[in-house]
C-alpha cells in the first residue's frame, strides 16, 4: 500500500528504502551538518559577525551618552564630529541618525554603539564606492549594542533606515566619512 | 437540490440519502458538509487574493520609481492592505479549506459540528474587517497612528483596533479548525490505525498552525496592552520574539500544507506513490519538533541575543527542520518518478516527467511550486537564516525576494492549484477557457520568478530597503541616491506587472468558471484522472520502492549543486567586508 489517500497496510515501518533514496539522505545529514559546522566556526574564525554586548537603557540616559560623546568629539566645519576615543555613537530617532555624521579612520577599531530613542529602526551601511558591500542591523529602543567595526578602505559610508519607522522614514540617512588612518 | 439562496447553483451537487458522494476523480466519499466548507472557505479565499493583487499593483508600481505611482503616506496602507490580504486572508482561508480536504475528505467522513466551522469563519471575517478598517483610517501621523505593516512592531503607534482585529481573526482560525482536529480524534477513536500520510501531514500542519496561533495571541494581546500602558515590560524585544512565533510560525504551517497538497496531487492527477512511508513521515515529524525553532531567523541581527541561541535556533537545532524539507524534495518526485514508471510512463531518465500532465494546471502548479519553491524560496532561506550571512540580507529588498518565493512561488502557486481543483472536482464546473488555465501557471511562475530574482538583487548587490516609498532616484535632504540600481528596477517593473497579468488572469478564470463555466456531470472529470487510475497503488505485490529513481537522484544532485555554489558565493561577498562584530 503505497498510496498517500489511503492508511498504509501491515508493517510499513519496515518497507525497505530504496538505495538512491539512501544515500540521498546521507547526502542531506552532511550537508546539514555543513551549515552547522561553518556557520558557528565563523563566529569564531571569522571578521564578520553580528556580535556584540548588549545594555538595558533608557532614553534619557542615552541621550545623555550621546551628548557626551558629541561633546567631547571635535567638531569639523562640515559638522561632523570626530571622535574623542573609540567610542562612536549612532541612535536612530525619526527622522535621522544622533550621532552622524562622524569621521573615522581606517584600521582603527571602533565601538558603534547603536540604539534607538524612539521605535525600532534599521541600521542599513553601504560605501558609497560599493554598493554591494552593505550590511545590516535591527536598531531597538531601551537596548545599546555595542558592535566593534574596523573598515579597512576609506570612502564615504551611507547610513540608511530599512526598518519602517513611521511616514517619513525613507529620508533617515547619515554619512560615515572613513579617511586613511595614521597607522 | 437548490437551495433558495443559491442562486449561482454552487451547492447543488447529488448527494445520497446520508449525504455523501463519490469522487470520481480521487475515490474520495465526500459528504456535503466537507465539500460546501471547503467551497465557502476557497471562494473567500479569491476575494482575498484579488484584493490583496489590486494593492500589488500600486506597491509595485510605486517601488518602481520610474512610476513612482505613491505618496509615501499612501504607500505604508497600500502595503499593509496587500501583506494582510494576501499572506494572512487569501492563505489561511485557503489553509481552513485544505484541512477540511486533508482530514474529513480523505477520510470520508461528515464535517464534525458543521456549525463551528460557521462560526470560526464569521469570526473570521469580523477579524478581517476590523484589520481592513485600522489600517485604511490610519492618518499616518507618526507619532499617533502609522500603518501597521505586516509586523506593527511595538512600541510603533498603531491602532490599538489592528491589535484586536488580530486578536478576533486569530480566534476565528482556531474555532474554523475545531472541526479537523475533532475529525481526526473521531476516526482514532472508531478505527484506529494510521492515518494516510496525507491526513497525518494536514494533522501536523494542524499543530504547527496552533502552536502558531497561540504566539500570535500572546503577540497581539501584549502589544494591545503595551498600548493601553499596562505592560510597559512588552517592549520591542519581547514582541519580536512572540511575533515571529506567529510570523514565521504561519509560514511553516504554508510549507507543511503544501508539502501535504504535492503529496496529495502528484498522486491524483499523475500517478505518484509513497517511495518510503517510514521516511516520509518522519520528515513531517521533524517539522513537528524542530521548524517553530525556525522564528529565530527574524532576529539575528538583533541586540540582546545570545550567540548560542540564535545559532541553535536559527540552525532548527542542527538544520533538523531544513533536512526535512530536503528529505521531501526527493520523495516527492521520487514517488512521481517511480509511480510513473509502475505505470509504464517513464522510459529514460526523465520520460517519468515529460509525459506527465504538464496542460493540467493543478498539476502543473504544483510541480512549479516544488521548483521554484526549493531553488529560489529554499536556499535563499537557510542562506539568510545563517546568522552572519543575514548581514547582509536583513530588512533588505533581497528579504522580499525571498519570501515572494517562498509564500508566492510556492504557497500561492500550489493554493492557486488548489481552487482550480475545487472548481473542477467540487463545484464540477469546466474552466471557462481550457486553454487559458493551462498558461496561466507558465505566465505566473515564470514572471514571479524573474520579479523574486530581482528584488533579491537588487538588495544584495545594491543594498535597496525594503519598506521604503522611495529611495533609489531620491532621498530627502541629501545628493546620494541608489541610481544605480534603476536598471535593474526597471526589469523589475516589467515583470512585476506580467506577474500581476498573470494573477488576474486566475481570478477571471476561476471566478468565470464558477458563474459561466459548464457544469460538469457526476462521473464526466475522467480527463484529470492519473494515467493508469489510483488502484494501482494499492497492490501489495507491486511494491513502488523497488523501481527506479535515478531521474530525482540527478535532479536532487543538481539542485544540491546549485545551493553549493549559492552558499559559497553568498559567504564569499560576506567577507570581502570590513571587519564587524566581536
Ligand atoms: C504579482 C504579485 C506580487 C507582487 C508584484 C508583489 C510585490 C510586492 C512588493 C514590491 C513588496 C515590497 C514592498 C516593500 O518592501 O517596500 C511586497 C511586499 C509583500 N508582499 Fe507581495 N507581491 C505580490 C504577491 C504577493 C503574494 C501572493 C503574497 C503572499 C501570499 C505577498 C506577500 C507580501 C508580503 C507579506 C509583503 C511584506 C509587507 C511588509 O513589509 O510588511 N505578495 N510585495
Ligand atoms: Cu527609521
Amino acid at each position: 500500500m503505497t498510496s498517500p489517500i489511503k492508511p498504509p497496510k501491515g508493517n510499513w515501518w519496515d518497507q525497505p528504502v530504496n538505495r538512491r533514496e539512501s544515500i540521498w539522505l546521507g547526502l542531506g545529514v552532511g550537508w546539514a551538518l555543513v551549515l552547522f559546522g561553518w556557520m558557528s566556526a565563523f563566529t569564531r574564525i571569522g571578521d564578520q559577525n553580528p556580535i556584540g554586548e548588549t545594555y538595558r537603557v533608557t532614553e534619557d540616559e542615552l541621550r545623555e551618552k550621546v551628548d557626551a560623546f558629541k561633546d567631547a568629539a571635535e567638531e569639523r566645519e562640515d559638522g561632523a564630529y570626530v571622535p574623542d576615543g573609540d567610542d562612536v555613537f549612532v541612535v536612530g530617532q525619526r527622522f535621522d541618525w544622533d550621532g552622524l555624521p562622524v569621521v573615522l579612520e581606517t584600521g582603527r577599531e571602533y565601538d558603534f554603539h547603536l540604539s534607538s530613542y524612539d521605535v525600532q529602526h534599521g541600521f542599513s551601511i553601504r560605501p558609497e564606492h560599493a554598493l554591494s558591500q552593505q550590511i545590516n542591523l535591527h536598531v531597538m529602543p531601551g537596548e545599546e549594542w555595542v558592535v566593534p567595526m574596523e573598515f579597512d578602505e576609506p570612502g564615504t559610508y551611507h547610513v540608511l533606515c530599512n526598518e519602517f519607522c513611521g511616514e517619513g522614514h525613507r529620508g533617515m540617512h547619515g554619512t560615515i566619512i572613513v579617511e586613511e588612518g595614521s597607522q | 437540490m437548490t437551495h433558495a439562496l443559491d442562486v449561482f447553483g454552487w451547492f447543488d451537487n447529488e448527494y445520497d440519502d446520508d449525504g455523501f458522494r463519490t469522487c470520481s476523480v480521487t475515490g474520495f466519499d465526500v459528504h456535503r458538509t466537507v465539500e460546501n466548507h471547503v467551497k465557502l472557505f476557497g471562494v473567500t479565499a479569491v476575494v482575498f487574493l484579488l484584493i490583496g493583487g489590486l494593492f500589488a499593483t500600486t506597491v509595485a508600481t510605486t517601488r518602481w520609481e520610474l512610476i513612482g505611482l505613491l505618496e509615501p503616506g499612501d504607500y505604508y496602507k497600500h502595503l499593509s492592505m496587500h501583506a494582510w490580504s494576501m499572506l494572512l486572508f487569501w492563505i489561511v482561508f485557503m489553509e481552513v479549506a485544505i484541512l477540511y480536504v486533508g482530514g474529513p475528505m480523505v477520510l470520508g467522513r461528515k464535517l464534525p459540528l458543521p456549525s463551528l466551522a460557521k462560526v470560526g469563519y464569521v469570526v473570521m471575517i469580523a477579524g478581517v474587517l476590523t484589520i481592513y478598517y485600522a489600517i485604511w483610517t490610519a492618518s499616518g501621523n507618526p507619532v499617533a497612528d502609522n500603518a501597521p505593516l505586516l509586523t506593527a512592531y511595538v512600541p510603533l503607534e498603531v491602532n490599538p483596533l489592528f491589535y484586536a482585529g488580530a486578536i478576533v481573526y486569530i480566534v476565528g482560525i482556531v474555532v474554523a479548525a475545531l472541526p479537523f482536529f475533532l475529525t481526526i480524534w473521531y476516526e482514532k477513536r472508531e478505527n484506529g490505525g494510521t492515518l494516510p500520510l496525507v491526513t497525518f501531514g494536514a494533522f501536523v500542519t494542524g499543530i504547527i498552525a496552533v502552536e502558531a496561533l497561540v504566539g500570535g495571541l500572546v503577540a497581539f494581546a501584549g502589544a494591545l496592552a503595551y498600548n493601553f500602558g499596562l505592560a510597559e515590560w512588552f517592549d520591542a524585544g519581547v514582541y519580536r520574539q512572540w511575533f515571529w512565533i506567529i510570523g514565521h510560525g504561519t509560514q511553516q504551517i504554508n510549507l507543511v500544507a503544501m508539502i501535504v497538497v504535492w503529496y496529495l496531487f502528484t498522486h491524483v492527477l499523475a500517478g505518484a506513490e509513497v517511495v518510503s512511508e517510514k521516511v516520509s513521515r518522519t520528515a513531517f515529524i521533524l517539522y513537528l519538533f524542530f521548524i517553530n525553532l525556525g522564528a529565530a531567523h527574524h532576529l539575528m541581527v538583533d541586540p540582546g541575543l545570545s550567540v548560542g541561541w540564535r545559532v541553535w535556533n536559527t540552525s532548527y537545532a542542527f538544520y533538523g527542520a531544513t533536512f526535512a524539507s530536503l528529505v521531501h524534495a526527493f520523495t516527492i518526485p521520487a514517488g512521481l518518478e517511480a509511480g510513473r514508471r509502475k505505470r509504464g510512463k517513464g522510459g529514460g531518465l526523465f520520460g517519468w516527467l515529460t509525459s506527465a500532465p504538464w496542460k493540467n494546471p493543478m498539476f502543473s502548479t504544483s510541480i512549479f511550486a516544488i521548483i521554484l519553491f526549493g531553488f529560489l524560496g529554499g536556499i535563499t532561506g537557510v542562506m539568510m537564516g545563517q546568522l552572519q550571512l543575514n548581514m547582509s540580507w536583513h530588512n533588505t529588498f533581497a528579504t522580499v525576494g525571498h519570501f515572494h518565493s517562498t509564500v508566492v512561488l510556492g504557497t500561492t502557486v500550489t493554493f492557486m492549484g488548489v481552487v482550480y481543483f475545487v472548481i473542477r472536482t467540487m463545484f464540477m464546473r469546466e474552466f471557462v477557457s481550457s486553454k487559458l488555465a493551462s498558461f496561466q501557471p507558465y505566465l505566473y511562475c515564470s514572471a514571479m520568478a524573474v520579479t523574486a530574482l530581482m528584488m533579491m538583487y537588487l538588495g544584495i548587490l545594491y543594498g535597496i530597503p525594503r519598506r521604503t516609498a522611495e529611495v533609489v532616484r531620491n532621498i530627502p535632504r541629501t545628493d546620494f541616491s541608489l541610481i544605480e540600481a534603476a536598471p535593474l528596477f526597471n526589469v523589475f517593473g516589467v515583470f512585476a506587472l506580467l506577474a500581476i497579468t498573470g494573477g488576474a488572469l486566475f481570478v477571471l478564470l476561476a471566478v468565470g468558471s464558477l458563474l459561466f463555466g459548464d457544469r460538469i456531470e457526476p462521473g464526466g472529470n475522467g480527463d484529470l484522472v492519473a494515467d493508469g487510475g489510483l488502484e494501482m497503488a494499492t497492490d501489495p505485490e507491486d511494491p513502488v520502492h523497488a523501481y527506479e529513481m535515478r531521474g530525482t537522484f540527478v535532479l536532487c544532485l543538481f539542485f544540491l549543486g546549485v545551493f553549493v555554489v549559492a552558499y559559497a558565493l553568498n559567504w564569499f561577498l560576506l567577507t570581502q567586508l570590513w571587519s564587524i562584530g566581536a
